[in-house]
């Protein structure tokens, strides 16, 4: 799947931007690890690693933007009323080193009040297979991330990676709570 | 390959409410505890980098280390015994064992803790055999009490309360049932001080090799290490054949991270460095010293892509980090077979299929949602995550479906059939088209279904309705953009990324020698008086009569303290290690600002039992011994050339029931140091 992702974008030129951390991860970090002996792949893997970003980190370090609502002109200028609790999630934190930037993005969101999540680096127990594989552990991981954004009272939890978005927002659903587990984007589009 | 035993005990650990408690103490107090103890390090991030690049050295280099360090503790008298597997570790440790002393059995072995003994599980080995082995850290000795394994590598009691130590120590101890823990450990000091006095041999681990000096290096806090090594006549080290460091310099440096990783203390209470067995002139100490190095698979992790895990010291900090251990305790790691792994968690579920194989524990490194917290945790920044993907890979670097080592056959299907389709952009949107289409069908009303547990995601969150429409076909057919806002977007300069980059390292202030080592001392539960030359006896004699001490157990010459004026005060010196002594009098080779150490050599004359056995241990430093960090203590001469030395900081202490500091174990639960000399 990756030899077909390479593939994919080789056919275009221009930088890959993903929406989601652990997937900007898979391709900068471990694309080169799984072509490591294959002197074919590996610099055709690099170079597309190398013209990867997450989306914020897009936004923030290679466009300079901010401050959303001043910078990126008419097209959409981003309003929060109310609280809003972002959770970091693993791949983009602790494997991109990804934080300052959706928190810049976030704090300057008018209107919005940023709470900060309990225990918020705490994994919410997505983890790809491992939440199929291991349901019991993973379910133990998500309860704990919903108590923490239930201390918030936020009613919406920001995330940057999907999958981690539909495990959360999956659980609180099984639940039937309110809260609603949004992507950066969905707030900056005034979703 | 799913282990069914391993599911049931996942199971069982998170229906534990006494566990989940203890363990939920654990992560929060440990973790914390380590930031804290970071923060006293200012340059921790590149010291972290530097451990990484030292391991990273020994262990490409091993052999050539392993020659140097060989070589060097022989010539210091120590005898060197290499096992390649378990059985030959245990069949030399039998033999040496047999030998001791008079009678042929059975032999009493007192064992200070070593995840080694585990993994080769001697203490069964030495029970059939017929012999009495007895555990004396605390931690390992409640689990042994309670025939269990340790469930933590740092703090093996993790997964009890003190409700359960009272019991225990009410049904095996025979004392009226208590949950007050100073009084737990007071009951299991005497029990094992009786063990120390008594045993016929010591066993230890080995927390580094030096490979400079030859010097074993081993690190406790309640003082059992060094009563098994000094009391019984015979001490065994059991030693992982990767656990060396080139330097003492090194040394010091592994040293900054281990116990504050571990225990976030900046040190452990007792650093002790072995060089050589009692010398001729000495009279204390083990006579005769036994080094196992273990193979044991490790030439094998050596020679794989998950290498990276011989770089481990065993500090334990990636357990307390995990989410996953978090649920459920070491216990819960088990083979194939049901047996506990002997190493549990983020590292254990690398090195344990490593060691002893994929088939027995592969599935272990399932167990893991790839956080990433174990790495971030390690003082030598192991890539954790990654060599857990290289386990289910089937110990290699490349991860195919077909590998997939744990997996269940579900799951391994699931991802196969994925990943045929995911290769196909017809396939794909075909695919797409019918998930959006057939989930309408499921689920007409609303955009989260409900689906069935054994799904395993339907256990407990539900699943998101595909959508009818892709992302892609939405994407093709999306409003034309105007071409002024097109040309607009294209005009943003795109800048090159900047590093980010760490703020500069504050200098450290200039601060007074003495006044560093009294601030940490003292912050230990030691104390520390300044005294000037001129009344250190009379202050000396003042602090003994006030507590009624009529004989010390004193080297036999310490700076400025003179005998003469001790005899005329009533108090005697003794040079015989008498257990019923309650103070010992000892001088010291350096002390440490940093760290509010003592270093406190054996010698001629120097008993290692005077800082050891008695309650109360009184050391005598001027002022011009203490020395600014533990590098220049380690440079020194009295250190390289003793047949051991004692870096003691603090009074002896534990907090393996419920994490609860308790102080005063096996060593003395008093310590003062009278500093003396010109500048104070």
């Amino acid at each position: 799947m990756a030899e077909h992702t390479i593939r994919v974008f080789d056919s275009r030129k221009g930088d890959v931007v993903l929406p989601s951390g652990s997937c900007a991860h898979m391709i900068r970090h471990n694309y080169e690890e799984l072509f490591a002996d294959d002197p074919l792949w590996l610099p055709r893997a690099k170079s597309l690693a190398a013209r990867t970003y997450e989306f914020t980190e897009y936004l923030v370090d290679v466009l300079s933007i901010t401050d959303p609502s001043t910078s990126s002109g008419r097209r959409f200028s981003p309003r929060w009323d109310g609280l809003l609790t972002y959770h970091p999630t693993c791949h983009l934190h602790r494997g991109l080193g990804i934080d300052r930037q959706p928190k810049t993005l976030l704090a300057n969101i008018h209107g919005a009040q940023i709470i900060e999540l309990p225990e918020a680096e705490d994994c919410c127990g997505f983890g790809g297979i491992f939440s199929v594989e291991h349901p019991e552990l993973s379910a133990e991981m998500l309860k704990r991330k919903i108590r923490n954004l239930e201390k918030t009272q936020s009613p919406t939890l920001v995330v940057c990676d999907a999958g981690c978005l539909m495990h959360i927002q999956g659980g609180l659903k099984r639940n039937k709570m309110k809260q609603r587990v949004v992507h950066i984007a969905q707030i900056l589009a005034n979703q | 390959m799913t282990s069914y035993q391993f599911r049931t005990r996942i199971r069982a650990a998170i229906a534990n409410a006494n566990l989940q408690q203890a363990l939920d103490a654990n992560a929060l107090r440990r973790v914390q505890g380590r930031v804290t103890a970071f923060a006293s390090l200012p340059d921790w991030k590149e010291r972290r980098q530097r451990a990484h690049a030292v391991r990273a050295d020994v262990i490409s280099r091993l052999d050539e280390y392993l020659e140097r360090f060989i070589e060097k503790a022989i010539g210091n008298g120590i005898i060197v015994h290499r096992a390649n597997d378990a059985a030959e570790a245990i069949n030399i440790i039998s033999k040496i064992v047999g030998a001791t002393g008079q009678s042929p059995l059975p032999k009493l072995i007192a064992k200070s803790k070593s995840m080694v003994s585990e993994e080769i599980n001697l203490n069964h080995a030495l029970e059939a055999a017929g012999h009495r082995v007895i555990e004396t850290d605390l931690g390992e000795y409640i689990v042994q009490l309670r025939g269990e394994k340790p469930a933590h590598i740092i703090t093996p009691a993790v997964h009890l309360r003190r409700h359960q130590v009272g019991q225990l120590f009410h049904e095996k101890l025979g004392i009226p049932y208590t949950e007050d823990i100073p009084t737990l450990t007071n009951t299991a000091r005497k029990v094992l001080r009786e063990v120390f006095l008594t045993a016929d041999v010591g066993v230890s681990g080995v927390n580094f090799g030096v490979a400079e000096t030859g010097a074993l290096c081993i690190v406790t806090n309640e003082g059992n290490g060094r009563m098994v090594t000094t009391l019984p006549p015979i001490h065994i080290a059991l030693m992982g054949m990767e656990r060396l460091v080139p330097t003492l310099d090194d040394l010091a440096l592994m040293l900054s991270l281990l116990p504050r990783s571990a225990t976030g203390q900046k040190l452990s209470v007792y650093t002790q460095l072995i060089h050589s067995p009692r010398r001729a002139d000495e009279t204390d100490g083990a006579h005769e010293r036994h080094l196992i190095i273990l193979d044991n698979g490790r030439s094998r992790l050596l020679n794989s892509p998950l290498q990276e895990a011989l770089y481990c010291i065993r500090c334990g900090a990636c357990l307390n980090a995990c989410p996953v251990f978090r649920e459920l305790g070491g216990h819960a790691y088990v083979g194939s077979d049901g047996s506990i792994a002997p190493y549990p968690g983020p590292i254990g579920s690398v090195v344990s299929p490593g060691l002893l194989g994929l088939e027995q524990f592969g599935h272990l490194a399932q167990a893991s949602s790839l956080c990433g917290a174990c790495k971030d945790a390690c003082p030598v920044d192991i890539d954790l995550p990654r060599l857990l993907t290289r386990v289910r890979a089937g110990g290699s670097k490349q991860e195919t479906v077909s590998s997939g080592v744990g997996l269940s056959f579900v799951s391994r299907f699931g991802l196969k059939v994925y990943g045929v389709i995911g290769k196909s952009a017809t396939l794909f949107s075909a695919a797409q088209k019918l998930a959006g289409i057939g989930s309408r069908l499921i689920s007409p009303f609303s955009a989260w279904m409900w689906i069935p547990s054994f799904t395993g995601w339907g256990f407990s969150k539900d699943f998101p309705r595909p959508a009818v429409r892709s992302f892609r076909e939405r994407f093709s057919h999306r409003p034309q953009r105007t071409k002024d806002s097109a040309t607009e977007s294209t005009e943003i300069s795109v800048k090159k990324k900047e590093e980010r980059r760490e703020p500069d390292v504050p200098e450290a202030p200039k601060v007074n020698l003495v006044e560093r080592f009294t601030e940490e001392l003292t912050a230990l539960g030691g104390n520390v008086y300044r005294v000037p030359r001129d009344k250190l006896n009379d202050r000396l004699i003042e602090f003994l009569r006030e507590r009624k001490v009529e004989a010390v157990l004193m080297w036999d010459s310490v700076e400025g303290v003179d005998e003469i004026h001790l005899t005329r005060a009533g108090i005697r010196a003794v040079r015989s290690a008498d257990p019923s002594l309650r103070v010992g009098i000892t001088g010291v080779a350096s002390a440490i600002a940093e760290t509010g150490t003592l270093v406190v050599p054996s010698g001629k004359g120097q008993m290692l039992s005077a800082s050891l056995l008695p309650e109360i241990h009184i050391a005598v430093a001027q002022s011009s011994q203490i020395v600014p960090s533990l590098e220049e203590a380690l440079r020194s001469d009295a250190v390289r050339g003793a047949a051991s030395v004692a870096l003691i900081s603090g009074p002896s202490r534990t907090a393996d029931i419920e994490m609860t500091l308790t102080i005063g174990v096996h060593g003395p639960e008093e310590l003062h140091a009278f500093v003396t000399g010109e500048q104070l």
